[in-house]
């Protein structure tokens, strides 16, 4: 008798608990998020915590793909995802029908101007040659870094696959020349500037941020971003993951952890 | 679209024409000294004959792009610059040498024995025998090999866009295949195959006039 009195209590108690852990639980709005490893996964769980006091309980879950993430997150198996950049999101979205958007982007693995003869690029001379990769995908973005400064204008529209005879203005009358990605870094010297990605600048023991004259950040299309399904851009819980995502303690971390590899891009 | 393609058929001359007269210049020499310094021929030098053998086979091996960064040193010593047009033609100059070593040696091993062996006979001395016998006998074939040589070259042009080499291939690849401006491409590649056949049918011609001897 005894034993099934202490066993009904026990049965009552865990059931009360369990009740009060469910109820608890729905007052946390959920967040499924596909990501790439690195840095993607580290600035996500930094920003884990943060979030759960805020209501949101983030659940991480890491792809190695750049397919999976998208598909999933279109099908409703995945809350948000952030592995991509802008012009990769558009051409998926266009090539498999997806409904997602850009919610905002974090940061970027930037493209940086370099010289080995100019400090900043107001010394840039009149008629300077600049060096740019020579592939379409990383050349349109170097002419996009250089529009971003104001060193030239591009024809309205060609956006990143824009090539150097798509410049309509050029006030420093700046020479191209469009070069395999890969060397850019070892014929510096033969140039005024180079425009570099980054991990062929780090290769070659250049820093975007301690040695670039100018860097990507936020404006370039090339920034990764977390992406949403279309129309849940505004959901309060989604506002708050872009929030902790763009904070600055994911600033600090990113500038303390990559040392100019990636930086933030918010 | 003109103002894309003129400024690079120009380029495209003149980065095969000189590379064809450096490449010949380094390579026909080259071809020389590996048909006389064979086993058995006039200036025999077997061990000299497999190591320069050897030397010209490794440089043939050397994948071109490679090859173009390699020589950064040498075009940096001889054009003061390791890209652009000019600076191209150091690597196109030295991919191409041992191409002509080879295609030499076969023409003038095609000289028949028993000329040189005659020339000998009358006293001739090596260097007599390869000004008065073996070059003048393989001319008709030295002149194709050349033909060969320039064809080939146009083709390594095309991957000189890697060092800001420029020309009609990298016109066609940059923005006709990458850009897909295909009026560009096919423009580009037309143009090339005029040259290409064109080259031919002149060294065709040539060839068979210094055949009739």
């Amino acid at each position: 008798m005894k034993k099934v009195l202490s066993l009904a209590l026990i049965l009552v108690l865990s059931l009360s608990l369990l009740i009060g852990c469910s109820s608890n639980s729905t007052e946390l709005e959920k967040i499924k998020i596909g990501v790439s490893p690195e840095p993607h996964a580290k600035l996500v769980e930094l920003v884990v915590d943060d979030l759960k006091k805020e209501g949101v309980e983030v659940e991480i879950v890491i792809f190695t793909d750049y397919i999976t993430p998208n598909l999933s997150l279109d099908s409703g198996e995945l809350d948000a995802n952030f592995f991509q950049h802008e012009p990769y999101l558009n051409n998926h979205v266009a090539e498999e029908g997806l409904d997602i958007v850009s919610l905002g982007k974090v940061h970027i693995e930037p493209m940086a101007l370099y010289s080995n003869k100019y400090k900043s690029v107001d010394e840039l001379p009149d008629g300077a040659t600049i060096s740019i990769p020579n592939d379409t995908v990383n050349g349109g973005r170097a002419l996009l870094l250089l529009e971003a400064n104001g060193l030239i204008k591009l024809k309205e529209g060609v956006g990143v696959n824009a090539t150097e005879v798509d410049i309509v203005e050029n006030p420093k009358n700046l020479k191209f020349q469009a070069l395999e990605a890969a060397i850019l870094p070892v014929t510096l010297d033969d140039v005024d500037g180079a425009v570099i990605n980054g991990n062929y600048a780090l290769e070659a023991g250049l820093n975007p941020v301690k040695d670039g004259l100018i860097v990507e950040g936020g404006e370039s299309p090339y920034a990764n971003l977390v992406a949403v399904k279309a129309g849940q851009e505004n959901e309060d819980k989604f506002v708050k993951l872009l929030k902790a995502l763009q904070s600055e303690k994911v600033r600090k971390y990113i500038e303390e952890t990559y040392q100019g590899a990636v930086v933030p891009a918010f | 679209m003109a103002g894309l393609i003129i400024p690079s058929l120009l380029e495209t001359i003149y980065m095969v024409s000189v590379s064809t007269v450096f490449s010949i210049l380094l390579g026909f020499p080259l071809g020389v000294l590996l048909v006389i310094t064979e086993k058995d021929n006039i200036w025999e030098k077997p061990m000299f004959n497999k190591v320069l053998g050897g030397i010209i086979n490794v440089l043939r091996s050397i994948p071109f792009i490679i090859l173009m960064i390699i020589v950064f040193p040498i075009s940096k010593l001889i054009v003061g610059k390791t890209i652009g047009t000019t600076a191209t033609i150091v690597p196109l100059s030295i991919a191409a040498a041992p191409f002509v070593a080879r295609v030499m040696e076969s023409s003038l091993k095609e000289t028949p024995k028993g000329v040189i062996e005659s020339s000998l006979a009358m006293g001739a001395t090596v260097p007599q025998i390869v000004l008065k016998v073996l070059i003048p006998e393989s001319l008709p074939s030295i002149v194709s090999g050349i033909t060969l040589t320039i064809i080939n070259l146009i083709g390594y042009s095309a991957m000189a866009g890697a060092i800001g080499g420029g020309g009609l291939g990298n016109l066609a690849i940059r923005f006709g295949l990458y850009s897909r401006k295909t009026d560009i491409m096919i423009a580009s590649i037309l143009l090339i195959i005029l040259l290409v056949q064109g080259i031919q049918f002149l060294g065709n011609k040539l060839s068979k006039l210094v055949n009739k001897k």
